[in-house]
């Protein structure tokens, strides 16, 4: 079973949120923008342990937007469950919530809604009722079974792991202990027990810790006189044989140090762990059939390079497992929140849920890349990408996509020249090492993550032969617009991409910076790194005559120096200088992306 | 230990249990883990079968949140099976389903599939009164047929039709009767038109559903991995494609099917029942079937009275060895005469022989309302409290009513022992209401009902008042927005209307009204049909006259068939005593019609009287 949909209106941060959903959920974002609250809002459906006094919510819990409120305004939070026909117990619990079938999809609605006897408009919250139904049917009651078979359980961002797991009522190792204590036999616990009282009272009895023991009593005896006497002895715990097992503690290091001596990240690790654990004995021993575990902020006193490799095995399938059976996926649903670009960075791309607040009004929106339509040839390219470059596309408010590092150096430079400081915009610029910009165009659009941003290509002229970048434009075109159709011709072509946020650089880009104004820039800094003695004397002459360039000439001699290197110290060389000049393709990007901010 | 002692208490069925181990076929019974048909003689004990092996598969077979749904024939059935299962630990429960085919079908087929399954219906649905119907059938007739035609001649025809033939896309929808299908279709036009289905329509419209759908069958397998079904003679062709939709569709996974019945009291035939469709199942292979034979209720006499009146040999035997008694009584000033017999002799002298523990264990049957009225008036005239089911019978026994019975009983005991659970009194009421659409509003709603019943008074008051006051203060307001209550405020409408000045239930004390739940003082005035599934120490077969059973409509062998069962089942309802009263003639609008005894009568008579030579 997974979720499939979140939809969300009015509440708190959300106006109105409606995202799919893959298997599990990481909600990304940054600081206040409602991961919490999102995570609540599941809790309201799904959470067995909350009270209904927290389902009663206040007015404060309304979204800003929705004020003063209307006898129509109330606060729905939606979760669409598909993938449980597969499990007739899942499947029992939910058919009859169901909103569509084959597959069957089961609709599970919180609702705080103005009563329905009110006679005037809603002012006070004792105005208002809440109800958790199922389907589309307001009438129809979530069984109390929904949630004591599908439970919600949230791992707190300030939890305290190491007095959690000190604590036997709060302890992870509770259940799992329990559950050993009940599978073990009678007769062999009760000869444990005894084997341990005769230790502990060989120990209590050697001559040594009785003399303590007199020591101790004559002590006191001495401070409190005899009257006052306790007798105190030395001993172990008291040896009744579940007692005993309750009493095993976990240690690390090969059982030379206590959990209490471990790092805060440790212990954090080691409660997930058990909690995860004690989860899958609870549906093994059918307690129930699903878990949903909310865990916020799982990076909490993690190192980076630590986050990287517990979250990129975490939410995939096992399978380096031999056998079916044992590949068997424990059922449950793991809902991470992080603002940590290590864990996202390493996440299934189809889990990850990104939430972005929006301006006029206030409120927040989540996307996801379930509707991208994505190969798993691009899913596992993307990943990768997302995953060397440390999630940046996840955390950028706007995106310049380009071709490979030189416009990776040159275009923040340039954007600077124009009077747009890129970081402090929040917009990257993202190489796709190569032409083929399709996945990132999809992950960037309105299908998927709905990230402002343009695409730079070079137009890569071919003698007597369309230039290549026409065919490139035309297949971003169609994916963003499928019903788009551009066969012949590439002015118009080129023309009508720009609003789309494609710009096509005339002929390369080195060329181009050159055409637009750079030229000494271009070729001074050829002659500072070239070891070329032919390359520097015909740098010099087109700088002398623009009119003599010859580009495939200009772009050999780049190359023999390296793409890379050239253009970092030409970005070094532009960003000491307070020209403007800029290639037009690239401050239209530029503009393009910073206007959708 | 405390608690360690209580763990180990064996469970309440598993008791019951151990009484069924001594029965060869009852213990197969409960032993069987696969489908399992038991043919179920009369009082062989098969509602104890039944409820002791649901309460086994319930604990020991089906894993939570899975479940089981029991299906009988009335809200009757259901009402006693829930009865005897809460004896045995087992509550109805969102697993636990225990009701009518109706219910069983809108319930869970209808109300969540509906919309997804394509059905034309509105939601929330609405299930039309009896007047809607009537309203929309008489505008149907004049649609297919004719403004001159008269409905009445046809309601009977078309309901047996829309039973019978269930597939409307087949050849014979219309090759039968062209015009009774027209019928139905424009009948069915009008209801949609309004936004409204009929009782019937939910098993057509559920079977329907569950037919067409392969994720519906996979959806109610999920939820119901075993099906029960009592009484499955009577129910029909519908509930028959249901259990085997779910149980033995080929390619399919199977939920396991348990089921009682018995092919020789199938009465139901204009329902659609057929005695053979039970039959038919014990028949297959993949079916365990046994025969139970002992029967546990009535003397051997009477047993052997009843084979011959069903005119086969079923090998029943008596489980004890005392001497029945069947006796005949010709009154030869028809049916009043018969009935004050009845009332001035015979039952006083059930009482006094002990025959019959109290008056409630004294049963008077009949064919039809027509008698109810005679027996009716008789009883009343000798001061004998009674209970009557019959369709002349001051209310009918419905849901509503029967729960208004048991807040009338809570109002007279409040809380003194034998008083009902007010908790079910509760629940009951807030089933009554499907759109509490918070737990709020329900909290509200239980707290009205509870105020209303501690200010209702007790029940030394009138029952005009007390209900007036009880539909006035919440009853009514909280029915009306229920879509699906429609019928049952035209009910409480009846009952109002039967209290007034005039009617039936004038003067009536709460107590009174209470006391026709069943209590041990009332007498038991009911059709054959009513009796179903009960059982008497004393059971008086009144007006059995040629012409009443078999009716002047049945003359072909065939058709008197059933009146025949109908027969078998008044007499098996017997534990000690069986008395049959008649005259040799009947009144008709027409004068009296001298058709002499029924021949059931004459037949019994005279093998009775061979054999006891």
């Amino acid at each position: 079973m997974r979720i499939s949909r979140l939809q969300i209106e009015n509440f708190r941060n959300f106006k109105e949120l409606d995202v799919e959903v893959g298997s599990h959920l990481v909600i990304v974002g940054e600081n206040r923008v409602g991961k919490s609250n999102l995570l609540h809002a599941l809790r309201l459906v799904l959470d067995p342990s909350l009270p209904d006094s927290a389902r009663r919510l206040r007015l404060e819990d309304f979204w800003d937007g929705a004020k003063p409120l209307q006898p129509d305004t109330q606060i729905t939070i939606s979760v669409d469950l598909t993938d449980f026909e597969d499990n007739e117990k899942q499947f029992a619990v939910l058919s009859d919530y169901s909103v569509a079938h084959s597959p069957m999809i089961a609709r599970l609605t919180y609702a705080f809604f103005p009563r329905p006897d009110l006679d005037e408009e809603p002012t006070k919250e004792s105005d208002y009722d809440f109800s958790v139904y199922g389907g589309d049917d307001p009438t129809r009651l979530l069984s109390p079974d929904v949630r004591r078979r599908l439970p919600m359980d949230v791992l707190p961002a300030l939890r305290d792991a190491e007095s959690d797991l000190a604590n036997w009522r709060r302890s992870p190792m509770r259940p799992l202990l329990d559950s050993l204590s009940g599978e073990m036999d009678e007769d062999a616990k009760e000869e444990l027990a005894q084997a341990m009282t005769e230790a502990a009272n060989a120990i209590a009895n050697t001559s040594e810790v009785k003399g303590l023991s007199d020591e101790i009593k004559e002590a006191l005896k001495t401070l409190a006189g005899k009257s006052h006497s306790d007798s105190p002895s030395l001993a172990f715990a008291p040896t009744d044989a579940d007692r005993l097992i309750r009493t095993l503690r976990l240690f690390i290091d090969d059982g030379v140090r206590g959990i209490s001596e471990a790092s805060l990240g440790s212990s954090n690790l080691i409660y997930l762990a058990l909690k995860l654990l004690s989860l899958e004995l609870e549906i093994s021993e059918k307690v129930r059939d699903h878990g949903f575990v909310a865990i916020e902020e799982p990076e909490a006193h993690l190192h980076p390079h630590v986050q990287r490799r517990v979250f990129r095995s975490f939410l995939r399938p096992r399978n380096h497992l031999p056998t079916q059976e044992e590949r068997h996926e424990p059922d449950r649903t793991i809902l991470l929140t992080t603002h940590s670009p290590h864990v996202a960075s390493v996440s299934p791309l189809t889990s990850i849920v990104l939430l972005r607040s929006q301006d006029a009004p206030s409120h927040s929106t989540a996307r996801s890349v379930i509707g991208a339509g994505f190969t798993v040839t691009e899913t596992d390219d993307l990943e990768r990408y997302l995953d060397v470059t440390r999630g940046e596309l996840l955390f950028a408010k706007g995106v310049v996509l380009v071709e490979g590092e030189a416009e990776e150096y040159l275009v923040p430079v340039l954007a600077q020249r124009l009077g747009y400081d890129l970081d402090e915009l929040g917009v990257s610029v993202c190489s796709v090492a190569g032409t083929n910009f399709i996945p990132y165009v999809k992950l960037l659009s309105d299908k998927a993550l709905g990230i402002p941003f343009a695409v730079i290509t070079d137009e890569d002229p071919r003698p007597e032969k369309e230039c290549l970048a026409a065919k490139r434009v035309r297949s971003i075109v169609t994916t963003l617009f499928p019903e788009y159709d551009y066969s012949e011709g590439t002015s118009d072509l080129f023309a009508e991409a720009e609003e789309d946020g494609v710009f096509v650089t005339d002929h390369t880009l080195e060329v181009a910076l050159f055409r637009c104004g750079r030229h000494k820039s271009v070729t001074s800094t050829i002659e500072q790194l070239s070891s070329n003695s032919k390359a520097t004397e015909r740098a010099k002459m087109w700088r002398d005559d623009t009119s003599s360039l010859e580009e495939s000439r200009l772009l050999s001699d780049i190359e023999e120096i390296g793409k890379g290197r050239f253009s970092q110290r030409l970005s070094c060389r532009i960003q000491c200088m307070t020209s403007t000049a800029c290639p037009s393709s690239i401050r239209k990007a530029i503009e393009h992306v910073v206007g959708q901010l | 230990m405390l608690w360690g002692s209580y763990d180990m208490a064996v469970p309440p069925y598993q008791l019951a249990a151990q009484q069924l181990a001594s029965n060869e076929e009852q213990w197969a019974a409960y032993e069987s883990i696969g489908n399992f048909v038991a043919l179920a003689g009369p009082g062989s004990g098969k509602t104890k079968v039944l409820t002791t092996k649901l309460a086994r598969i319930v604990n020991e077979d089906v894993e939570e949140p899975r479940g089981v749904a029991c299906v009988t024939y009335s809200n009757e059935c259901a009402r006693e099976l829930k009865r005897r299962l809460a004896a045995l630990g087992v509550q109805p429960s969102r697993r636990v389903f225990v009701g009518t085919v109706h219910s069983f079908c809108f319930q869970h087929i209808v109300r969540p599939f509906a919309g997804l399954g394509g059905l034309d219906v509105n939601s929330p649905i609405r299930v039309a009164t009896d007047h809607e119907q009537d309203t929309c059938f008489g505008k149907g007739v004049a649609n297919a047929i004719s403004i001159d035609e008269n409905p009445y001649n046809w309601r009977f025809t078309c309901s047996n039709y829309r039973r019978l033939h269930l597939d409307r896309e087949a050849e014979d929808w219309y090759g039968s009767d062209k015009r009774a299908a027209r019928i139905i279709e424009e009948y069915e036009k009008q209801l949609r038109t309004l936004g409204l289905i009929d009782y019937d329509d939910m098993v057509l419209l559920g079977l329907r559903l569950i037919e067409k759908h392969e994720w519906v069958r996979r959806a109610l397998r999920a939820k119901f991995p075993v099906l029960v079904v009592d009484e499955y003679q009577d129910l029909g062709v519908p509930l028959h494609r249901l259990v085997i939709s779910l149980c033995f569709r080929d390619g399919e996974a199977h939920s396991r099917l348990f089921a009682v019945g018995d092919p020789d009291q199938s009465i139901y035939g204009f329902t659609g029942a057929r005695p053979g469709l039970l039959k038919e199942l014990s028949a297959r292979a993949d079916v365990e079937s046994v025969t139970l034979r002992l029967n546990y209720r009535s003397r051997q006499d009477i047993i052997s009275a009843s084979e011959i009146a069903l005119g086969e040999s079923r090998g029943y035997e008596s489980a004890n060895d005392d001497v029945g008694v069947i006796d005949f009584h010709h009154r030869k000033g028809g049916l009043a005469d018969q009935a004050q017999f009845i009332a001035d002799t015979l039952v006083p002298a059930a009482l006094e022989s002990g025959a019959a523990s109290s008056l409630g264990e004294i049963a008077v049957l009949y064919r039809t309302k027509n008698e109810g009225d005679v027996i009716a008036e008789a009883t009343a005239s000798a001061r004998l409290e009674f209970v009557r089911i019959d369709n002349n019978a001051a209310y009918p026994k419905t849901p509503l009513t029967r729960w208004l019975e048991e807040c009338a009983t809570w109002c007279s005991l409040r809380g003194q022992s034998g008083s009902p659970s007010l908790r079910a009194i509760i629940s009951d009421y807030l089933g009554f209401n499907h759109t509490l659409a918070s737990e709020r509003r329900r909290l509200d709603a239980m707290h009205e009902l509870v105020a209303c019943l501690r200010n209702l008074g007790n029940g030394d008051i009138q029952f005009h008042s007390w209900l007036a006051a009880f539909s006035d203060s919440c009853l009514r307001s909280h029915l009306s927005v229920d879509p699906t209550m429609q019928q049952e405020i035209k009910t409480l409408d009846t009952l109002l209307a039967a209290c007034e000045s005039d009617g039936k239930l004038e003067d009536w004390t709460v107590a009174r009204f209470g006391g026709q739940g069943g209590t041990p003082d009332h007498l038991n005035l009911m059709t054959l049909h009513s009796s179903k599934g009960l059982e008497f120490d004393v059971v008086i077969l009144f007006g059995m006259d040629q012409g009443i059973i078999p009716s002047y409509r049945e003359t072909s062998s065939e058709s008197k068939r059933e009146p025949r069962r109908l027969f078998y089942v008044g007499l098996t309802r017997a534990r000690h005593e069986v008395h049959m009263t008649f005259s040799g003639w009947r009144d008709t609008p027409w004068g009296k019609k001298r058709d002499g005894v029924s021949e059931f009568v004459i037949e019994l008579r005279k093998k009775f009287a061979e054999e006891s030579q």
